[in-house]
């Protein structure tokens, strides 16, 4: 699935770019901390498993490409990355050219639509054994289509039940996946 | 004539009712998906894979099979309608396939892609079925270190060759294979990474991983940020939906060209159909400048017609590598292989003696998805358009109960959904900043595959690392590379100029 970044360098999605205000402030601490976010969470990752190879405890009878050998190198290639990716960022930040390049940086983000879907996601996931697969399922899908924006909750409400419901009778009892109850559990 | 009678066999056994209505219902489902926009064919894959499980492995790979190419399909309609290609392969379509739908030519233009990808799909088809068993053959005569050049041959091409930015790119299959060593070390049996959590010990499900950065991530994307972006009109095809006399003469030969180009590349770990696609384009361009009157930029048929075929005969040669040599070139067929893993069966020379009923009913079903494909997508292409009528924040919501239904039900712990949000977030974070997704994909397949035959190469060498450099095959392989990227750096600055306007 590379084709975000290709389709929007090589073909020319019709999409507003005249709208947009040129000096979008590219050069905010906001759109530098943006841009930082990936290479932080990498270079989270990659602590991790360094962490991880210091903790290991691998005993001496080991041959030499051990356990930590190819971790080892991954963790060097993510740290090296890292920091050239940093450089690169902090470049186009100071010159100015960040964010400004096609679409590195959106036009509009809707932080309410980011919380409804990951909330609704969380939520699902830790109360799908109690509530059971048709409620579930059901208010993951409402908070899904919330997220999108969607105006009307009681229809939605309907769809999510008939959608959770479907997938119950053909996931779970035709196709014998397993999928829990919960609380309709008594009534099936 | 042994490839034969086994070919027919494995019809015998495709052309069951059962397996027969897999292989209809994955080409329905791959073409639904494939028509969204903005939605790819590996993404129809990913959210299936799950519930295959549910079915015995020939259905479930049957199904896989049509579901795939039924993706491929589904794809270009969307492209040359709306110009939204779903995948990167099915950009290089839109140029000369949007164009024609604009000059009033629609239905000449989707039934020209349709044809293009029949006709690769088929021919590869045909290759892979003769091929194969040759491959796998050959491929008996690896050892560590012939695969460990395979895989680093497929990590370059897929993290350097396919993406704008190399060290997004290396990135993104760097965290891959650092997703990929979680878990109990497979040579020494020592935990690691585990946090001494027993949910870790069997490693980080790849099931789980690709669900989340294709589907859960591409859908947390799509309500924060894509959905306010302003997208194209979709064109009304309106007219025959065949095409004139004429009209063939002209495509035919560009099919059979496109058709060419793509093959090579199936087997060819460079990240599946988006460069011979380009390939085919830019060849039909270069030979249309020499004729009188060039049609190219007013919409030919020919621009459509070749990268349409190559698309197709790289997917269907790939499926060949796949259950040949155990190697995917792609993020679909990297997933594919993991279907086959999580069903205990491992796609490699020995998948031919061990299960061949699977593998000879596997390719017989590519013939008759093929044959499906064309019969649902010629003449109906404009009814998979209706799809579009589905609201947005039904679709999107419909796709993330899927994600959880698929994971919930092959893990069955809330602890794989919460792992599935967490890299979901993360997947989302790498799609808006353009860190490819494929090499992730890649990364985790292979990785075990490189770190074990690394390290056996290794040991049995007394840790000498020049056994990795030694014997033709692997020679032969680090040359191919270098040339790969050489022509990638060459075609990246000329690319630029490439296009029409």
């Amino acid at each position: 699935m590379s084709h975000a970044s290709v389709s929007e360098s090589s073909a020319p999605a019709p999409r507003a770019d005249s709208e947009r205000p040129v000096d979008r402030s590219s050069r905010s601490a906001g759109s530098l901390l943006q841009a930082l976010t990936m290479p932080l969470v990498l270079a989270a990752f990659a602590t991790y498993l360094l962490v991880g190879m210091l903790m290991m405890e691998v005993p001496d009878s080991v041959d030499f490409p051990g356990p930590r050998f190819f971790p080892a190198i991954i963790t060097g290639v993510i740290y090296v990355l890292v920091v050239v990716e940093v450089i690169n960022i902090f470049r186009h930040w100071s010159s100015g050219s960040l964010g400004t390049t096609d679409d590195a940086a959106p036009a509009t983000f809707s932080w309410r639509s980011l919380v409804w879907v990951i909330g609704g996601f969380l939520a699902f996931a830790l109360l799908l054994e109690f509530l059971g697969w048709i409620l579930g399922a059901a208010l993951l899908f409402w908070c899904v289509a919330r997220g999108f924006g969607s105006k009307r909750p009681l229809f939605s409400l309907i769809v999510g039940l008939t959608v959770s419901s479907i997938a119950y009778i053909a996931f779970d009892m035709a196709l014998g996946l397993s999928l829990p109850s919960g609380l309709l559990g008594g009534g099936f | 004539m042994e490839t034969l009678s086994l070919l027919m066999e494995g019809f015998a056994g495709a052309l069951t009712w059962q397996n027969l209505f897999w292989v209809v219902l994955g080409c329905f489902l791959g073409t639904a998906v494939g028509v969204m926009p903005g939605l790819g064919s590996s993404m129809a894959v990913a959210l299936l894979l799950p519930v295959t499980f549910a079915l015995e492995p020939t259905a479930a790979f049957i199904m896989f099979s049509g579901v795939y190419f039924g993706g491929l399909f589904g794809d270009s309609t969307m492209g040359i309608l709306m110009n939204t290609p779903g995948q990167a392969s099915a950009i290089a379509s839109t140029f000369e396939g949007h164009k024609m739908a604009l000059n009033g030519r629609a239905p000449q233009a989707l039934a020209t892609a349709a044809i293009g990808a029949f006709v690769g799909g088929f021919i590869a088809s045909g290759v892979v079925v003769f091929l194969a068993p040759f491959l796998a053959e050959f491929s008996t005569q690896f050892g560590p270190a012939e695969f460990f050049a395979l895989a680093l041959f497929a990590f370059m091409a897929t993290s350097s060759v396919v993406t704008d930015s190399a060290v997004k790119g290396l990135l993104s299959l760097a965290f891959g294979l650092g997703i990929a060593v979680v878990g109990i070390d497979g040579v020494t049996g020592i935990p690691r990474f585990t946090m001494d959590s027993p949910f870790l010990f069997d490693g980080i499900s790849l099931v789980t991983v690709t669900v989340a950065v294709l589907a859960l991530g591409e859908v947390i994307y799509f309500a924060t940020i894509a959905r306010f972006q302003r997208e194209g009109q979709m064109i009304r095809s309106k007219g025959r939906p065949w095409l004139s006399k004429k009209e063939l003469r002209e495509a035919a030969p560009a099919w059979a060209r496109g058709t060419a180009i793509g093959l090579p590349f199936g087997v060819i770990p460079a990240g599946g159909s988006e460069i011979p696609t380009f390939l085919a384009y830019g060849a039909e361009r270069k030979l249309d400048r020499r004729r009188h009157d060039p049609q190219f930029g007013k919409g030919a048929i020919r621009g459509l017609a070749a990268p349409e075929a190559a698309g197709n005969s790289t997917t269907g040669m790939a499926m060949g590598a796949l259950l040949a040599l155990g190697l995917p070139i792609s993020a679909t067929a990297a997933i594919m292989l993991a279907a086959f893993r999580q069903y205990g069966l491992q796609p490699g020379p020995l998948l031919f003696e061990r299960a061949p009923d699977l593998v000879w009913a596997l390719l017989a079903s590519f013939f008759i998805a093929m044959i499906v494909l064309l019969i649902i997508n010629l003449p109906f292409a404009m009814v998979w358009a209706k799809l579009l009528l589905i609201p947005r924040h039904y679709l999107y919501a419909g796709i993330t109960v899927f994600c959880g239904l698929g994971i919930y039900a092959t893990s069955g712990s809330t602890f794989d959904l919460l792992l599935l949000l967490g890299v979901g977030i993360v997947g989302f974070l790498m799609r808006m900043h353009d860190y490819p997704l494929a090499p992730l994909i890649i990364g985790m397949v292979l990785g075990p595959l490189a770190e074990t035959s690394l390290r056996d190469a290794l040991i049995s060498a007394n840790g000498d690392a020049s056994v990795l450099v030694q014997g033709p095959i692997v020679l032969t392989l680090y040359g191919l590379l270098a040339v790969v990227l050489l022509l990638t750096l060459r075609s990246k600055i000329t690319s630029r100029t490439r296009r029409d306007t």
